[in-house]
């Protein structure tokens, strides 16, 4: 479908192929998430007013997306490929409750966030040997060791359920703003510049696309679908871990509970912006960048005007099915 | 006498789409390969029993009280609800349907509806009744925005659930089943020495386990989960099969919200939560694949049993209740191991 709109293209006049252009644009993934996030804004200015887009505001919106955006980021590439990590969200939540358990028995910070780090390349192992090495699919396979994280995040909180630590510098860092912008927030931003440019300008990123687009033709074009699959899990995994440190830089402990809620977020959230569960080699990190955005300023808007905050899962399960439904219109893989 | 009757049946299965109507159901357990399936769901059911009766076996001599009736009634009280849930989910997976992700809003919404309607006096005839019906309407939605919106399951009820759960957030603070009720009564009573509510998850997993390999709309549901084009090809209709398949998943969250009911005496919105991961599990772990077309739901009893059996074997052992939640993840991933592993060799 979109080869056919391109294929035209080429063969237009200057002019209709700008409006092409634009038309495409608007069709396209990125263009419609851009769209959404907009509307998403004119609303909350109109509900809210000026305070909509004060920096106090902007502050609490972005501090929010901090962790979401970081998944997101590090987890979207593995959908990229074809295979699916849901055990982001308990890998998050386990590493930030070691993390803070490790810090509680008196170890250096940096030396916990290493062994933090070193449990999260783990977890992507553990999730890629039964993923690609015993062709598990992702979905069964990461809904397990989700729940096995869950689990050991219980014992690690122990009987209060919770844990409360300080660590000075990381607290610091999670809460420096850079005019109204947090400086995490910041860095997530170049974080999702550079994933941008390794998808859609690298040759590594081409490959990514290609193993999970269609893994026969790219097993065929030499590309080692597996060895990409591999590492993007392990990344995810990674992500994972980063999550659970700037967790406890954010909010100062672990509960058993934390990272229960952000997987679906998450999900939600880069579907919205143009990825998809089922099927590999579509979406953009900016999109998915976009896709929470979107679901952060239906939060802020819902939260500042003090309604039920419950219906900003209203909000978000019919803003899913809507990207969903019109991926498909725009020649998405249907469901037939 | 076989080797002709081989041949007809290939042309009959390769025939274009105007092909009568009437050869499709002899066709399709060729099709659904269910000569093929039946030894893989034995070799399942056999190591599942295995494990099970180890685990029940292991507690019982460490510690000889684990056989009493307390435990024995906990364990098949925690069945009953998740069996009848999990059939609903495993006829959602073999139909290609890939996961249901609303079953805690198909569970709580008719658990709602049915504790509400008791409570202001209603008869517990009518309740169920229209509870069953809440049931099948929550799946009858679902099926309707998958089947004219033409989306992945997955992705429709992931959003459906997300906004359900978010609704029965909003107007079920905590739902309090009567005592005296009689569906509380009902439920609260035994046969041959179990649950009532036990038996009647007996009754559904051997029935629908029974018809769904032997009955026309069963055999175009595994048709369809093995190879939706095939399928299409030989006259059957995805659109209806589909229908029929979320709306009986949704019925069957319908029962399963009676029996829920029947044997809790409170529940707020969140206590579904936890049963879409363990029908999930449920699913997988009795060998029933996520790519559809295969598996024996007979095989969920034993799943049911076993995941049931787990969390009341670690309370034995004195292991802290904390640690409920990784055996169930661990059993999940080695299961979908084993089976990956087993079809990634059987492809070679």
């Amino acid at each position: 479908m979109r080869a056919v709109v391109s294929a035209r293209r080429t063969t237009a006049t200057p002019g209709q192929s700008r409006r092409n252009a634009i038309a495409e644009l608007v069709n396209s993934p990125i263009g419609s998430i851009a769209i959404t996030l907009v509307v998403v804004v004119i609303i909350g200015l109109a509900a809210v007013g000026g305070t909509f887009l004060t920096s106090s505001n902007l502050t609490i919106v972005s501090t929010n997306i901090a962790v979401p955006l970081l998944l997101a980021t590090c987890s979207a590439f593995a959908l990229l490929a074809g295979v699916v990590d849901l055990s982001i969200g308990s890998n998050a939540g386990l590493t930030a409750s070691i993390f803070a358990d490790l810090v509680l028995h008196h170890w250096n910070p940096w030396s916990a966030a290493l062994v933090v780090l070193a449990i999260g390349i783990v977890i992507g192992i553990v999730n890629a040997a039964v993923i690609v090495g015993l062709g598990a699919p992702p979905i069964a396979a990461t809904l397990g060791t989700l729940s096995a994280l869950a689990g050991l995040q219980y014992v690690v909180n122990g009987t209060n359920g919770s844990l409360t630590v300080l660590v000075t510098g990381l607290y610091k860092f999670a809460n420096t703003t850079v005019g109204a912008i947090p400086l995490v927030v910041l860095l997530l931003i170049a974080l999702v510049i550079v994933a941008v440019y390794v998808v859609t300008s690298t040759r590594l990123g081409r490959h990514i696309r290609a193993a999970g687009g269609d893994e026969r033709a790219a097993n065929r074009a030499g590309i080692s679908v597996r060895r990409i699959r591999i590492g993007c899990l392990i990344l995810s995994g990674i992500g994972g871990a980063l999550a659970g440190i700037l967790y406890i830089g954010q909010l100062g402990g672990s509960t058993n509970i934390l990272g229960s809620d952000v997987v679906f977020l998450v999900y939600a959230g880069v579907m919205i912006g143009g990825y998809s569960i089922i099927r590999g080699g579509v979406g953009n990190p900016a999109g998915g960048a976009m896709g929470l955005l979107v679901i952060a300023g239906v939060t802020d808007i819902i939260a500042v005007k003090s309604i039920n905050t419950y219906y900003t899962d209203v909000i978000v399960g019919a803003l899913l099915l809507l990207a969903v439904y019109f991926d498909r219109i725009r020649g998405g893989d249907a469901y037939e | 006498m076989s080797q002709p009757s081989q041949f007809a049946r290939d042309r009959q299965a390769t025939a274009p789409a105007g092909a009568a109507a009437a050869p499709t159901d002899q066709a399709a357990p060729a099709i659904a390969g269910e000569g093929r399936v039946l030894p893989e769901g034995v070799a399942t059911a056999v190591s599942l029993a295995v494990v099970w009766l180890l685990v029940i076996a292991a507690s019982a001599i460490d510690k000889s009280s684990f056989l009493s009736r307390e435990t024995v009634l906990s364990v098949t009280f925690t069945m009953a609800v998740l069996g009848v849930l999990t059939v609903g989910q495993s006829l959602v997976t073999i139909s290609g349907g890939v996961l249901d992700l609303s079953v805690p809003t198909a569970l709580i919404l008719p658990a709602w509806v049915i504790a509400t309607m008791l409570s202001g006096g209603i008869s517990g005839w009518l309740a169920v009744v229209v509870g069953l019906a809440v049931g099948t309407a929550w799946g009858f939605f679902n099926a309707a925005i998958i089947v004219f919106g033409k989306l992945n399951p997955i992705i429709v009820t992931l959003g459906t659930n997300f906004a359900g759960v978010a609704i029965l957030g909003i107007y079920v603070q905590n739902a309090v089943v009567p005592n005296h009720a009689g569906l509380s009564t009902w439920g609260k009573e035994y046969w041959l020495g179990l649950p009532n509510v036990f038996w009647v998850m007996v009754i559904i997993v051997a029935v629908v386990g029974y018809l769904l390999p032997r009955t026309r709309i069963g055999r175009r549901a595994i048709a369809v989960g093995g190879n939706p084009q095939a399928a299409k090809m030989r006259g059957i209709s995805l659109r209806k099969t589909r229908f029929g398949i979320f709306t009986a998943a949704g019925f069957l969250a319908g029962l399963a919200a009676v029996l829920f009911t029947a044997s809790q005496s409170s529940f707020v919105s969140a206590d579904g939560t936890d049963y879409l991961f363990l029908t999930i599990a449920a699913t997988l772990v009795a060998g029933i694949g996520l790519s559809g077309g295969y598996g024996n739901l007979w095989v969920t009893f034993l799943s049911v049993g076993l995941l049931s059996t787990i969390p009341t074997t670690l309370a034995f052992f004195g292991v802290p209740a904390l640690w409920q939640n990784v055996p169930a993840g661990v059993i999940l991933v080695i299961a979908v191991a084993i089976d990956g592993f087993r079809r990634m060799r059987s492809a070679r």
